[in-house]
């Protein structure tokens, strides 16, 4: 009779603290994950907006001493940073103009046509998209070198559009699939071409997946650092990807001037991509992964 | 055929979508008109390359003179499957994939497991999860030679802790920790694209199924292996793949943060491809070395195509 009192009493408190241990592990946890993953970054910050002469000091404070500002028009007449970022955003913007054209196509004809080749497009599509870059480069070095095409913006472009392409179409393929094919069969009945129907009712209806691709392949590009840093030999040409490598030595270039310029460089794709990260991460998984 | 004739009348027109139902299959060429692009600038800027790089393995290539090239025949495969630091490259590919595969998986898998969970502030924590996936790879490698500067490093505070280490370690020019850190630096920047992923497929279970199971008295581990890990196992596999491709190809960081050192321990064989052509100009032998690791992504393609033909089946 006691013996079952007491363990009535017991029963609720014990699931209680059970309750409150697995509360506290839970947002343990959670801030040790949000730590390591915003740590970096913040350092990125701390690193960029305070003067060099507290963080470079050993042990540096962890907390910011003084903000400053000054180190960005350091930085710019310092440095050929405005025309680095002028390069990239050139290579971008010629990427991103490449692959918007040809996924709206691919994918038009990979989603909603239905076509003997359509595996062995989507199988062809998956295949150059795993390819490493490395196993051009080499090739695409020499034959650049044979037709005079090295040290252009355009050329890199056109390779840079080559590997961002595939998971254009993938993304906008994913989209074009969200269109119900009776309104598409609908409009053939009213006498639509195929071709009109991509354009007035496909396209209309797919603009998020527009700008995913849009994001996509300029960002790639403007990230992309391995055909840059080959293929442009020349300074006038280099991107910011590749020039910001060559402030590497902390030594020549103030410490709050070279987190500054990371900083400038991170801000746009950093947006772009958090805002457009369910469209890229079905492309980058084929498909096959609904983010 | 007209089509527009036959469906003039309202009669007509309901008699012949009946009769036709893919009433969209009229231009038979179309779809190969809008693939040809698209398969052309493929072909032209990857395919075409890569079989100029086959090509090109079995030849002596001088770039600076127009005589034809030589044919060496299998000279460069022999050299290249006699030379004891292939295979020691190789290793270290394995080494440096598989280790990103388990980190950074791992990672993915504990911080959607925990996310899965509902808390305050989850899609805050959420959102700051993505930005590393969200930053490009340079300013991340800056971050991190900054963070790790054996003089000024604020890492290094961290590492005092533990007892024994008296002074900042050379982080970089200790060949396990360099490896360690490429490791720990690839997987931060990749693990919240699989836990996203992970996530997804994890809140994808019914909630149904779990509540029978807790009715029937399953434990909080029979729930974990029995129902969790069978429907995200699909996923887990895919991502193992695709992880085992994007550690593969990985570049950026390894050149960036050590160049391949040091003296070769995180010199991976995308990092001997780009050393052996850009730092000792033998295209050629680089060339041979291009087409062992072409070798070894088709064959990663090839799990990865198998793996997503299956999904799809499943998913009907």
């Amino acid at each position: 009779m006691t013996n079952n009192a007491f363990s009535v009493s017991t029963t609720p408190k014990k699931f209680k603290l059970g309750q409150t241990l697995r509360t506290i592990v839970l947002y343990g946890a959670v801030t040790a994950v949000s730590l390591i993953t915003i740590f970096p970054i913040y350092w990125m910050l701390v690193s960029t907006f305070q003067p060099s002469k507290y963080t470079l000091h050993y042990p540096p404070p962890l907390f910011p001493q003084e903000i400053t500002f000054y180190q960005f028009a350091e930085l710019f007449a310092n440095h050929p940073i405005a025309r680095w970022l002028r390069n990239s955003f050139l290579i971008a913007t010629m990427a991103m103009l490449v692959c918007l054209a040809l996924s709206v196509v691919g994918a038009y004809a990979l989603s909603s046509l239905r076509w003997k080749g359509r595996s062995l497009f989507g199988l062809f599509l998956l295949v150059t998209q795993m390819l490493p870059e490395i196993l051009i480069l080499i090739p695409i070095y020499i034959i650049y070198r044979r037709l005079n095409l090295l040290d252009s913006i355009p050329s890199l472009s056109l390779v840079d559009a080559a590997f961002a392409l595939p998971i254009c179409i993938w993304i906008l393929k994913g989209v074009f699939d969200t269109v119900p094919p009776e309104v598409l069969d609908a409009a053939v009945v009213d006498g639509c071409t195929e071709m009109s129907v991509l354009w007035r009712i496909v396209l209309p209806l797919s603009t998020p997946g527009l700008v995913a691709v849009a994001v996509v392949s300029f960002f790639s590009a403007w990230n992309e650092f391995l055909f840059a840093v080959i293929l442009l030999a020349s300074a006038q040409f280099q991107p910011a990807s590749v020039g910001l490598t060559t402030l590497k030595a902390t030594g020549f270039t103030p410490v709050e001037q070279y987190m500054a310029a990371g900083l400038i460089f991170s801000i746009l794709p950093v947006l772009f991509y958090l805002v457009m990260q369910r469209y890229i991460i079905s492309g980058l998984t084929a498909g096959a992964v609904k983010g | 055929m007209s089509y527009k004739a036959d469906a003039s009348g309202p009669a007509g027109r309901i008699k012949q979508v009946k009769a036709t139902p893919q009433a969209r299959r009229r231009i038979r060429w179309l779809p190969y008109a809008l693939a040809l692009p698209i398969v052309l600038y493929e072909v032209a800027l990857i395919v075409y390359p890569i079989a100029q790089g086959i090509l090109g393995s079995f030849q002596q290539i001088e770039l600076a003179s127009t005589r034809a090239p030589k044919w060496i025949g299998l000279d460069n495969y022999t050299r290249m499957l006699n030379d004891p630091d292939f295979w020691q490259v190789m290793q270290t590919t394995l080494i440096f994939t598989a280790l990103v595969i388990i980190v950074a998986i791992g990672a993915g898998l504990a911080t959607a497991l925990l996310f899965n969970y509902p808390f305050r502030f989850r899609s805050i924590a959420r959102a700051m999860l993505m930005l590393p996936w969200a930053f490009p790879e340079v300013p991340v490698v800056m971050i991190f030679i900054w963070i790790l500067s054996p003089q000024f490093g604020v890492v290094n505070i961290l590492a005092r802790m533990i007892p024994g280490v008296n002074e900042n370690p050379q982080w970089l020019q200790v060949p396990w920790l360099a490896m360690g850190w490429v490791v720990l630096i690839a997987s931060w920047k990749a693990f919240p694209f699989y836990s996203l992923v992970i996530l997804a497929a994890l809140q994808s279970v019914p909630q149904e199924i779990y509540e029978a199971a807790k009715v029937d008295g399953a434990s909080p581990l029979q729930l974990f292996w029995r129902i969790t890990v069978p429907s995200i196992s699909t996923t887990l596999e895919l991502l193992v793949v695709l992880a085992s491709i994007f550690s593969f190809k990985q570049f950026t960081i390894i050149y960036l943060m050590t160049g391949g050192g040091p003296s070769g321990a995180t010199e991976t064989i995308v990092m001997r491809i780009f050393n052996t052509a850009f730092r000792f100009y033998d295209y050629s032998y680089a060339t041979a070395l291009g087409v062992a690791g072409f070798i070894v992504s088709l064959v990663i393609a090839f799990f990865f195509i198998i793996l997503q033909t299956r999904r799809a089946q499943e998913n009907g």
